[in-house]
This record gives structure tokens, sequence and C-alpha cells, in this order.
């Protein structure tokens, strides 16, 4: 079977220079150092050590889970390898500014050559996104003194980076958090509590781990108010530069149908009473500083899970091409050739589906990290105000909408496999085990319909619901203007003009108090969001394509037709089940569930 | 020491499955097909790194080499030149041609006054490209030279003094080690690029390299855009005139499809008979 090529350079290159335009960040200051030639060369570097490392050791590392002995992790001793790699190469602080050690690459170029990391091995990436974004939060809001100690050693990969919010009671509800920090008066703090689904949270390839924990200082308020963020490492160092125990231990380690590459933990700290952290940022802040690391992981877990429906669509694709099955419809003759799956129609819809769904999440994800960049570095404050508040809005629907529809396209990659799809002897099923997780850590997929419905699409008085419309509608004209066709625009308006009324009814619910008939159907709404973002943003790649000829473009414009008349009038049928309001659930007594 | 590394970009050797015959057989077209580095070239800077630094510290080359990237193509192609460079080369060269009026002749030709200019100690390259798989520059640029050459080579040492290596060769039958005085001409096989092919006698014997020539780094990628890189016309080099004609190409034959045979004697039967294979 030929090489899967993870995600298609064609495609990227498409997504990248004629949808991006990803040449033109290099017009904002902080990005001067850039042009093209940089960055293809990222990507090509990202790409080729995805292809020849990454993705080898993807099967041995989900055979092989990481094992607790002696209090430690074992992490797969190809880790030792990759991690290097990854540091070496400069994945970790590619982002980051040059004071720091980084190249101030753009976020966009680097969340597109990620998705060749993540396709190959999402476990063995995530130990690098998460190391990221741990000192990306101490770059942003610790002292000297954090800085100091723990900045350098994150970004050069000497140590890995945690975030630790969850504890075994409270998860979505952050409010609830318990973990305690009291003051010790050298500017350090006692920690005490329990954290669990700790990801990377032990190692065997790293020198340590800092973990970025929420807890709540003594006399602190209850709710979200009263938290802070503590860096605190495995090992802590002590006055004579050596580094030693920090009351950190290894709780357990969760067994996981998926993403097995990297651990999952649960985490004591300050069992024996001798645990420290230093504070980051402000005290009882915390969770303010921590927005900031996990809007970058949620939109991590956007590309991750684009990543996993991509790899697992040519896989399919491959599979389908070479696998020989019964004959075309009407072809009664025996001893007739069986024909390729690729000749049957359901077989088409399935991997059509696939793609859609695959590289329209690409593209979503891509275009919420370019709206990063603009929102960061435009030197119009405009612009940076108007691109904060597209990406605020579209960051629950980059977060759910490739983990959820991408489940059902890693189905479909074992359904077109078929008998064989179901068994660990092909690969597929193991991109289906790892999606799964995507619609539920960094915020299950409910977190993020409750934050798009009840916060973000009527943020700022439906500001950012006028400018979401104005920046489709924009897209739609140039679509047009580029030959797309005009009756695929005309579907998009039509349910963009249906979402809209439908969003403005529901905060007017809300507004007259009204919570349940606004949030009731919150998921639903999410889901009607996520198809009408898609259809725009395929036509945006059909429109970049400009009319050029070949199978790869034509694939493109075939996948905006598909979606547009497949998937975009279900925007009309969610929203009428939206507007019903039925009481089915909502008003059940629990008993009769 | 100085060693310098031709370069070629060819069209996407991943995706070789798709090129295409023009009509009339009178070229093959490469359309669509991304142009990349030569993966053999790759090898060759990847070796010429090695020879010329600390491997435990591969930031910078050994006080006294360098290595310097040169190719013959399109203006497009200084971007081959640019990755060399992000690997660790130090400078390249452009000398600005037209793929189809090269051929093997005339790039080693053109390659001799190159090495005229530059003076290289080694010139280290693909043993072929993957596009024409003519194996023919490395052999015609050490004879226009008079320089000795290993081809094929899988492993390399450069002597203490940097005034020979001794080459390992890949010939049937298994690896040949042969000791040339510098300068030379080496071209490089697969192997070349395996963890402990390259022995410079700085680099610890205990160092074990990535597998495969090296992905460049960010850091490197942005220094790479400071390293001088130098475009030419291919006239300036002042050789001239193609001595290859194509006739005609054409795909191969499709595969005929397999038999199967009832038993052994058949089989043997069948290649006696049939194939003439026995």
């Amino acid at each position: 079977m030929t090489r899967n090529p993870l995600v298609s350079d064609a495609f990227v290159d498409l997504l990248m220079f004629d949808a991006l335009d990803v040449s033109a960040l290099t017009a904002f200051d902080h990005f001067r150092e850039h042009d093209r030639g940089t960055f293809e060369l990222w990507v090509q570097s990202c790409r080729r050590l995805a292809r020849e490392k990454l993705f080898a050791a993807y099967r041995p590392m989900d055979s092989a889970p990481p094992a607790l002995s002696d209090g430690r992790v074992r992490t797969h001793p190809v880790m030792n390898e990759l991690w290097p790699a990854l540091a070496e190469t400069g994945v970790i602080n590619a982002t980051r500014p040059y004071d720091v050690g980084g190249q101030q690459l753009p976020f966009t170029v680097a969340t597109i050559a990620s998705f060749y990391l993540l396709a190959a091995n999402g476990a063995a990436y995530s130990f690098a996104g998460l190391t990221t974004g741990a000192g990306h939060l101490i770059e942003a809001f610790g002292d000297e003194t954090v800085r100091g100690l723990f900045l350098e050693p994150l970004y050069n990969g000497t140590f890995n980076g945690t975030m630790a919010l969850t504890e075994p009671h409270a998860g979505s509800s952050l409010a609830d958090l318990t973990s305690t920090a009291t003051p010790r008066g050298d500017g350090t703090y006692s920690i005490k509590g329990s954290k669990i689904f700790i990801s990377g949270g032990d190692q065997s390839f790293a020198r340590n781990t800092v973990h970025m924990v929420l807890a709540r200082l003594d006399g602190a308020p209850s709710g979200t108010r009263g938290v802070s963020l503590f860096a605190v490492p495995r090992e802590r160092p002590t006055n004579d530069g050596a580094w030693e125990h920090n009351d950190v231990h290894v709780a357990g380690v969760i067994h996981k149908i998926g993403w097995r590459g990297i651990p999952s933990l649960a985490l004591s700290f300050g069992d024996e009473g001798d645990c420290r952290g230093w504070l980051v940022g402000p005290s009882n802040h915390g969770l303010k500083c921590m927005f900031q690391m996990m809007n970058e992981a949620r939109l991590l877990v956007g590309a991750s899970a684009a990543a996993t429906a991509t790899v697992a669509f040519y896989e399919s694709l491959a599979y389908a091409r070479e696998r020989t099955q019964g004959r075309r419809l009407g072809d009664t003759d025996p001893t007739s050739k069986p024909v390729a799956l690729t000749e049957h129609a359901d077989v088409r819809r399935m991997l059509l589906e696939q793609k859609c769904v695959a590289e329209g999440s690409l593209a979503l994800v891509a275009r919420c990290a370019k709206f990063s960049d603009t929102a960061q570095h435009h030197p119009d404050g405009d612009e940076r105000e108007r691109a904060q508040m597209l990406l605020d809005l579209l960051t629950p629907i980059a977060k759910s909408f490739p983990a959820e529809r991408g489940f059902q396209s890693n189905a479909l990659a074992v359904q077109i496999h078929g008998g064989y799809g179901y068994s660990s002897e092909y690969l597929v099923e193991s991109w289906l085990r790892d999606q799964k997780l995507n619609s539920i850590h960094e915020g299950t997929t409910q977190i993020q319909a409750l934050d798009l419905l009840g916060r973000k699409v009527i943020a700022r008085g439906g500001r950012a619901l006028a400018t979401l419309c104005e920046e489709v509608e924009r897209d739609l004209a140039t679509a047009l203007s580029k030959g797309v066709d005009p009756s695929l625009v005309a579907s998009v308006r039509e349910a963009l003009a249906r979402w809209s009324a439908l969003t403005q009814a529901l905060a007017a619910k809300g507004l007259a108090g009204d919570v349940h008939g606004m949030m009731g159907h919150s998921t639903d709404y999410l889901d009607a969001t996520g198809s009408l973002v898609l259809g725009w943003l395929w036509l945006w790649l059909a429109g970049a394509t400009r009319a050029r000829e070949g199978h790869f473009y034509d694939g493109v414009r075939a996948a905006a037709r598909f979606w547009v008349t497949r998937e975009v009038p279900r925007v009309h049928a969610l929203a009428a089940v939206i507007e019903r309001d039925d009481q089915a659930f909502l008003g059940l007594d629990e008993r009769a569930l | 020491m100085k060693i310098l590394v031709p370069l070629k970009r060819t069209a996407d050797p991943d995706n070789a499955n798709k090129i295409k015959i023009a009509p009339g057989g009178a070229k093959v077209v490469t359309d669509g097909l991304e142009p990349k580095p030569n993966p053999f070239d790759e090898y060759a800077v990847e070796s010429a790194l090695r020879l010329t630094e600390n491997g435990t510290n591969p930031k910078a080359r050994l006080a006294g080499d360098s290595v310097v990237v040169a190719t013959f193509g399109a203006k497009e192609a200084s971007q081959t030149l640019r990755q060399a460079l992000a690997m660790g080369a130090d400078s390249g060269l452009l000398f600005e041609a037209s793929d189809e009026n090269l051929d093997g002749d005339l790039v080693a030709r053109a390659l001799a006054k190159v090495v005229e200019r530059e003076k290289p100690d080694l010139v280290v390259m693909g043993k072929q490209a993957v596009d024409g798989d003519s194996n023919q520059v490395g052999q015609i640029l050490a004879e226009r030279l008079g320089w000795p050459s290993a081809t094929f080579a899988m492993s390399i040492e450069l002597s203490q003094d940097k005034k020979s290596v001794i080459v390992g060769r890949e010939v049937d039958g298994g690896v040949i080690k042969l000791k040339l005085a510098l300068p030379a001409v080496i071209t490089v096989d697969l192997r070349i690029v395996a963890p402990k092919s390259i022995t410079n006698h700085v680099t610890p014997q205990t160092h074990n390299y990535q597998e495969g020539a090296r992905y460049a780094p960010l850091p490197m990628i942005m220094a790479a855009k400071k390293k001088p890189l130098a475009e030419a016309p291919f006239a300036s080099l002042g050789v001239e005139g193609v001595k290859t004609s194509y006739v005609k190409f054409e795909a191969p034959p499709a595969r005929k499809a397999g038999i199967k045979v009832k038993d052994v004697p058949e089989l043997v039967q069948r290649l006696r008979a049939e194939a003439k294979a026995l």
C-alpha cells in the first residue's frame, strides 16, 4: 500500500499560500525576519520529522503504554529519541520571542506544521505542545524568579511541562477546586492537594517536570475568583544549584483507550507537607492566567482532532483504492474482475465525507491561528480587536467540531476497512480510540456549547455575531468573484441568515431571563454552527483554487459542493429543532430516564 | 578543510508515479510535482556536515572547515540551497540554468569550473539524481579534474592529518575500502547516513547520529537567511554544449499478470520451457 502522507502537501500549500496568504504576515513588525522561505523550510522540517520518526513510533507507543514502577512513570524508550529531536528542531519554542530563545514564527505556520506531527503521533507531540503552553504561562505571567528557574529548561526541552487543573471531584467545574497553597514566608508556597488526568505528568526522557497547578490561597474567596496559579516542579532547586525531591507523587496511571503514548496520571502534591510552588501571576487571578494556556490548548485539541481524522482518511483512501471487492452495480457477470472499493457509490460518499471533515477542520484551526496572529501583532488596533473577537467566537467550534465530526469520520475509516478495520492488525482502530478524547479534554463538547452560545456569540452586545457574519459574507463575495458556483454561495448565505436570526432569538430569550429556553439546546446549536462554518470555509477554499485544473483542485471543489449540498441543509433542520424547544429531555423527571 | 557539495532539484521522488510522457515521447512532464532536493544530494550535505563538525555540538563547523553548496538550475532552486544552509552549510552558489539545457557531461564540466574557483579539498555528491538516474557526473568530474574518486560510498573516514580519506564503497557482494589522497571526489549511497558511517576523529566514537539527513532546526533556518548565497548566470562558467540528445521517451510496458501453477513440477517445467530461466 502507498505510504500514508499523514497530511496532503498540496492541501497544506493551498491552505498556507492561496487561502490564508501567510506570506502577508511578514508585513507585521513581529514577523519581519521571516519570509515564505522560512515558512516552507519549517513545514518541511516538521513534515520529515513526522514522516520519518514520529509516525514510525506511533504503533509501538500505542501498544506499550507508560507504566508505573517504584513511584516513577517509564515512558516508551523511543521517546528518548523523539524528545530531543522535537526540542532540537525547535518545535517547543518556535513561536516564542527571540529574547526567550524562540524564533517568533507565526502561530499560523507553527500550527500548520504541527498538523503533520499530530497526525504522525499525537501523544509524542503533545508532550511538546503542553511544554510550550506551560512555558508560555511562565513567560507571560511569571516574575523574574520563576522565569529564571523554569523558562529556559522548559523551552529547550530539559524539562517538560503540564497543566494541572482537574481534581478527582472537579473537572469541568473549576470553581470547586480544593487544592491549597500556604505562604512559607520565603516567597514560595506549600502546595497540598490531588490532581487527576494530568497528561505528561511524569516521564523518563526529560530531567524534570513542571506542573502548572491551580490551587487556593488560605482565605481566598470561594469559586473561580479564589483560584491562583503555581509552578510546581517534581524536583525543586536547592540553594547550591542542585535539584531535590519536591514531594510530588504519582498516585496512579490511568489506563486509557487511546492517546496511550502519553501517560495520564493521578498526582498528589504535599503528602509529606513538603511540596513547594511558585506563584505565577497575581494571586486569585489564576484562572484568568490559565485561560491563556487553555485557549491555546483548545486549538491544539482541534488541531489534534483534525490531524487524527486526516491521517485515517488517507489510510482508508489508500485501502479503498487497492482493495477490490464486488462488481459495479448492474454487472452480473461473476467471471468479471472485482473492482476497487472506490468504484462503489457509498464508499465514495464515505471518503468524501471524511475529506470534508478532515481537511475542513485543518482549515478551521489554521484560520483561527491566523486570527490569533492578527489579534496579537497587527499594527492596527481595530484589526487586532476584530480578529480577537473572531478567534474567541470560533475557538469553541474549532475545539469541538473536529473532535465530534472527526470521531464519525474516524469511524468511517474503520467502516471502509470492513472486518479488517475492526481488527488491531490495521491502524484505523487506534485513531478512532484516540479521537474520542478530543471531545472530552480541555473542556468537553458540552462546555464548548455553553461557552459558544452563553458567552461568545452574544459577546459585546451582538458585535461578535455581526463581525462573524461580515467575515463570512466577505469570503463568500470573494469566492463568487473567483468562479465558485453561485448556487452554493446562495445556500451558505441562506443558512447564515437562518443561523443569525436563530442566534438573536435565543439571545432575546436569555435577556428575558429564560435561561433554559436559551441554553437547553446549546449542543444542537454548536452542531449547526459547525456545519455552517465548514460550509463557509469550504467555499473559501474552493475560491482559493482559482479554477485551476487537475485532480487535486477538482477534489477541493468537489468537497465544497458535497459539504454545502449535504451538510449545510442541517443548519435549517437543527434550527427548527431548537426553535421548537421541545421539552422531551428538559421537562422530564430524571427518574423517568 | 573545504568541501563542495553539488545539489540538484528533482521532481518529488515520492510521487514519481505521477510523471507523464509528453505526446510523441518528446520529454518527461513533471507538471504539478513539487520540486525537492535529490535525496542522495541531501545525504551528501549530511556527510559533508558530519565530516566538518563535532557531532555532539553540530551548530558550527570546526575551525578552518567549511561546506559550500552549489546548484545549476532555475532561480527557485535557491530554496534548495537555503535548505542546505539551514542544515548547516556555510555558503551557496546558484548558477541559473534551465534543466533542459544540461546533461551529465556539461554539468561535470561546469562543476570542474566551480572547483577551479572554490578550490575545495573534497567534493561530496550524490551517486546519482533520482530523476535521470544517469550516474555519471561524479565520475566525469573526477576524470576532468584528474582527482581520485570513490563512488557509492557507505562510509568515510577522514585521516587525522586531513590529507586522505578511507571510503567504504558498496559493491556486489559487500564493501570495498579505498584510500584516497585529497583532493578527491566522493559520491555517496544510501547507507552513508547511518548513525556511525562518518569518522572525522573529532566527533566521539560513541556518538550516534540520527539516521538520515538532519532536519533543519528553526534557529538554523533563520540563520540561513544571513548566509552568503551568490547567484550568477550559468554562462559565466564559460562552458556550453550538451552531448546527449534524447530520441524518444516511452513509459515502461505495463506488468503482465502472473499465473498460478498447480505444483512444483509444473513450475519447473514452465520455468524451463516458457521462461527459459533454468
